[in-house]
């Protein structure tokens, strides 16, 4: 079979599946249906990994329904063009799903099986948006991934919270996915196209005006939101809180990533061209959001004491400094970007599959109630610690050199402040995570400050007390982690990114590709840099994270260490403004739209 | 030449009172129907955009093909935004009876439990 | 933050809203006239490559098939997603009685002849929207929502057995999981004649005819049997959780 006929497949059959689940889930009995859903999770593994392997060296176009474009170069059909970048986050995808699905082996007993199906359909929507190329095709998957997030975030509906948690986060993107909405009708408007490769010929490089800023404004938004970025990021951290860990592992692992995703994809398809005249100021601008995200995503993490609270929080700093992967508008950047996707998605899917084993365990969530209760899981706590320094970027880390290859990149402009925001929010989230697996899992100093989120209990998953962590919860979180690791270990890792970056970048290339039927260029491979700076730096905020979390667990010990109370009480205003009132994260969302489009107006007339 | 542009300052206008009602609200169920009505200002744009005077409906059963007819897509869009609204609803109308169920509350600022 | 500060924050990015659209919208082109090759190639071809006289239901269901796959299961994962908010258990009395739907019907005499005669227009009605997509405005989605009322004007006609046997039959569940596997499988059924996804690959028959244009009127019916079983779960899930709740309330 060649790859022609891979390609719809791993988008078909976990839908399929997933009606069929639906239907039999009732008769054919929880274990069946586990295992049928496992089964269809990892085909698709093997499936994106076999497209990843045919589009190693050239993308390639499939054009749905055999709607082959028109001479002209007018695409009447939908299309999926696949290359390195897009098929690698797929291949992501569906590992984190199968690692969800074996972990939820022993846990939701009462579901009534429409768990599995819901997380099949999750699956596939995040496959088909990693590979779409048109512009619509990519909002419809954006909203199937959502409305099955929502589906999945209110599980547990038995407590209150759940449903804050949910209805939040579907109040705040779906006025995100309204904003793309309109984005897409103004570029229909000015284009009549709505493949992506069309849409850019048809801008071409004049310069942008008003309205394919409000456009890229709007668009960007909406994208931004799913993405989690300050002042979009409200939704979160009370999503989080109380999704199932399964569930948070595939929120935090790829769906927030794959928003930062969508924003590269459209940059460089279809605005690269207008906004070419001022790329130096759109770079600052994004650069400034990125850090301010880092920034505030680092000081709320470690101000939690909610396990999964903190963990959000540091999905969203990371996702800040994932941001500027994009934000720098460069290929090295990109590619930079791409290996701190995949790696981060490994790790902090293993840390949230861990803070499950925990719940689990121990049936509580809070730092403060989990003192020193952790003693004797040894090899939880060793994930926990290794996934602690994996959120540093140390060595063995494929962090690590996502991080070189931005700090490289933010160097080459005059940027090389940002490498700082890099240290700054590892050492924070790296500590946090530190500090409190030293509490729960050693019992070391005195009980955490107790504050108003942590004390949201995780309600049991299963009834009965388990005495021991099942194999099939543990293989799953080890399995993650060690592949945090393995990436870094791929030979030529850095070059291969950078190369399959500028194939990404390449807008003459792609459109000529997608509506004429040529093949790209492949890119010679660039010259790898020293990593030394970046291991340097990493070692310093990894060393650093160690004696934060130290210094916050011994504190009493030395009046010195008072400082790190403070921190990790939070700035009582940042807390205050996370105030679980969908109103309010409304309101930050227009602020933020106004304040964006504000400086587009101004900067980039 | 205002007339032109009618529509789209319709559209704008609908959307930003529905934004005003979500951020003001006291009630969930109104919060959701605010989002609706936030909807109809996607829906008013496109059809705007797509409209062509002295065109008619894009059904070609009878009258010939060449006649001009207002744009197709921007129906197809439409049908598939109608879609997904209905069903967006319906899941957030759904967690509302559910909150309500459970904390026997529908204001927001009452069911306000994780902070900070 | 309180009520008075988040509405003043809000009007203020509500100026500077107001102010980015008006920049923006200004550069729209007039209304009147739309641009560009997709709409206009499309109202030239559709005609004649899929004989299909709709071409809103062309675009819909062949052109851009790939999105309504999308759009049907997002239908899908919400039925799921609302099953799974409003599931049995978790409830504080589970060895209440099942709730009867007759205990909380009002029924009058004018509403219970009107609904009956209504009943068998609505059905006809129903079909022959979802059968004539390719020819005439309407099609799966519509004809589908026409159908999926129908049980419900048999309720409110005060024949509550018969609603009950329509919703709680498997049935019902069969239409919507095989409604929407269904679409998926027509896709793949494309595959095997080594065609790419979801290509027509049924005859097209004359233009005009009920049974023309290949897939798109297997689609259609397929889309139509969905959103009639999804709105009739949705619909069954509703009511029990409202009267359960009215009940507990009441004693």
């Amino acid at each position: 079979m060649s790859i022609t006929t891979y390609i719809p497949l791993p988008i078909a059959i976990p839908l399929v599946v997933a009606a069929f689940l639906a239907f039999t889930g009732k008769w054919i009995g929880r274990r069946a249906c586990d295992t049928l859903a496992i089964a269809c999770a990892a085909g698709n593994l093997f499936l994106t990994l076999a497209i990843l392997r045919g589009v190693w060296s050239q993308p390639y176009v499939y054009w749905f329904g055999n709607w082959w474009p028109r001479p002209g170069g007018v695409a009447l059909g939908i299309c999926f063009s696949i290359d390195a970048i897009g098929a690698s986050l797929a291949l992501l995808t569906s590992i984190l799903t199968t690692a969800g699905l074996v972990f939820s082996w022993w846990i939701f007993e009462e579901t009534e099986n429409h768990f599995q199906p819901l997380m099949l359909i999750f699956m596939a929507a995040m496959c088909g948006f990693s590979y779409t190329g048109d512009l619509f095709n990519l909002f419809v998957f954006f909203e199937l991934m959502s409305v099955s997030a929502f589906a999945l975030c209110g599980l547990k509906t038995v407590e209150p919270a759940p449903l804050q948690g949910a209805y939040n986060f579907a109040i705040v993107n779906t006025v995100g996915a309204f904003m793309i909405v309109i984005g897409i009708g103004l570029l229909y408007a000015r284009t009549g196209a709505l493949n992506l490769a069309q849409v850019g010929r048809s801008l071409g490089s004049t310069r942008a005006d008003s309205l394919v800023l409000l456009a890229f404004l709007l668009i960007a938004v909406g994208y931004l939101t799913k993405a989690a970025i300050v002042p979009f990021h409200f939704w979160l951290a009370d999503a989080h809180a109380v999704a199932p860990s399964p569930v948070c592992v595939l929120f935090s692992g790829v769906m927030v990533e794959l928003g930062i995703y969508a924003v590269a994809r459209i940059y460089w398809t279809i605005f690269s061209g207008p906004l070419a005249a001022h790329v130096g100021a759109l770079r600052e601008i994004l650069l400034l959001l990125a850090a301010l995200c880092a920034v505030v995503g680092a000081l709320m993490c470690f101000a939690e004491h909610h396990l999964k609270r903190l963990l959000a929080f540091s999905t969203i700093s990371h996702a800040g400094l994932t941001l500027a992967g994009v934000g720098l508008l460069t290929s090295k950047a990109l590619g930079g970007f791409v290996i701190y996707v995949l790696s981060h998605g490994a790790i902090k899917g293993g840390l949230f599959l861990c803070a499950g084993i925990v719940a689990h365990r121990l049936k509580r969530i809070g730092e403060d109630h989990l003192h020193g209760r952790g003693r004797g899981m040894w090899f939880t706590a060793a994930l926990f610690i290794l996934g602690a320094f994996g959120l540093a970027g140390i060595l063995p880390f494929g962090t690590l050199l996502g991080e070189s290859m931005i700090s490289d990149a933010a160097r080459d402009f005059q940027q090389g402040w940002f490498q700082y925001v890099f240290v700054f929010a590892e050492i924070l989230t790296a500590g946090a995570v530190l500090r409190a697996s030293f509490r729960i899992f050693f019992g070391w100093g005195d009980p955490a400050p107790t504050d108003e989120s942590s004390r949201v209990e995780e309600g049991p998953e299963t009834s009965e007390p388990h005495n021991k962590t099942p194999i099939t919860m543990l293989f799953p979180a080890a399995a993650l982690v060690v592949l945090g690791i393995a990436i870094c270990f791929w030979p030529q890792l850095r070059s291969t990114a950078d190369g399959a970056a500028q194939t990404f970048v390449n807008q003459p290339g792609y459109e000529d590709m997608v509506l004429d039927n040529t093949s790209m260029a492949v890119p010679a491979k660039p010259p790898e840099e020293s990593l030394a700076g970046s291991i340097l730096r990493s070692s310093i905020a990894g060393s650093l994270a160690l004696a934060l979390a130290l210094g916050s667990v011994f504190r009493k010990r030395l009046p010195a260490l008072s400082f790190t109370r403070s921190l990790e009480m939070g700035n009582r205003a940042l807390r205050t403004l996370h105030s679980g009132h969908p109103g309010d994260y409304v309101a930050w969302q227009s602020l933020g739209t106004a304040a964006i489009g504000g400086l587009f107006a101004w900067f980039l007339r | 030449m205002i007339l032109n542009y009618l529509a789209y300052g319709v559209a704008a206008w609908v959307f930003l009172w529905g934004l005003y009602g979500i951020v003001t609200s006291k009630n969930l169920v109104h919060q959701v129907v605010c989002l609706a009505i936030l909807q109809t200002s996607t829906y008013v744009l496109l059809l705007a955009i797509g409209f062509k005077v002295g065109g008619t409906a894009p059904i070609f059963a009878d009258i010939p093909v060449g006649a001009p007819v207002v744009d197709p897509l921007v129906q197809a869009l439409m049908l598939t935004d109608v879609v997904v609204e209905g069903t967006v609803m319906a899941l957030l109308l759904s967690m509302v009876v559910k909150a309500n169920e459970v904390a026997g509350t529908v204001d927001p600022e009452e069911l306000r439990i994780m902070m900070g | 933050m309180s009520g008075r500060t988040r509405t003043i924050l809000f009007l203020i990015s509500a100026a500077g809203l107001a102010a980015v659209f008006a920049w923006g919208l200004r550069n729209l082109p007039p209304m009147g006239d739309y641009r560009g090759p997709y709409g206009y190639v499309l109202t030239r071809v559709a005609v004649y490559e899929r004989h299909a006289t709709d071409t809103v239901n062309a675009i819909n269901y062949d052109y851009r098939g790939f999105d309504t796959l999308g759009e049907e299961f997002i239908l899908f994962a919400s039925v799921l997603g609302v099953l799974l908010l409003f599931r049995p258990g978790g409830r504080e009395d589970k060895s209440k009685k099942r709730v009867q739907l007759e205990d909380a019907l009002p029924v009058s005499d004018t509403l219970r002849v009107g609904m009956q005669a209504m009943a068998a227009t609505m059905i006809v009605f129903g079909v022959y929207i979802a059968v004539h997509g390719q020819l005439t405005p309407g099609g799966g989605f519509q004809g589908g929502v026409i159908l999926a009322t129908v049980p419900l004007v048999v309720y409110l006609s005060g024949n509550v057995k018969t609603f009950e046997a329509i919703v709680s039959n498997p049935l019902t569940t069969l239409a919507e999981c095989g409604g929407a596997g269904g679409y998926g499988i027509i896709g793949l059924l494309a595959l095997l004649g080594g065609a790419h996804f979801l290509t027509n690959f049924v005859p097209l028959g004359k233009t005009g005819d009920v049974f023309s244009s290949g897939t798109i009127a297997v689609i259609s019916v397929t889309v139509g049997i969905e959103v009639a079983g999804g709105f009739l779960v949705l619909m069954q899930s509703y009511l029990r959780e409202i009267i359960e709740e009215r009940l507990q309330e009441g004693r």
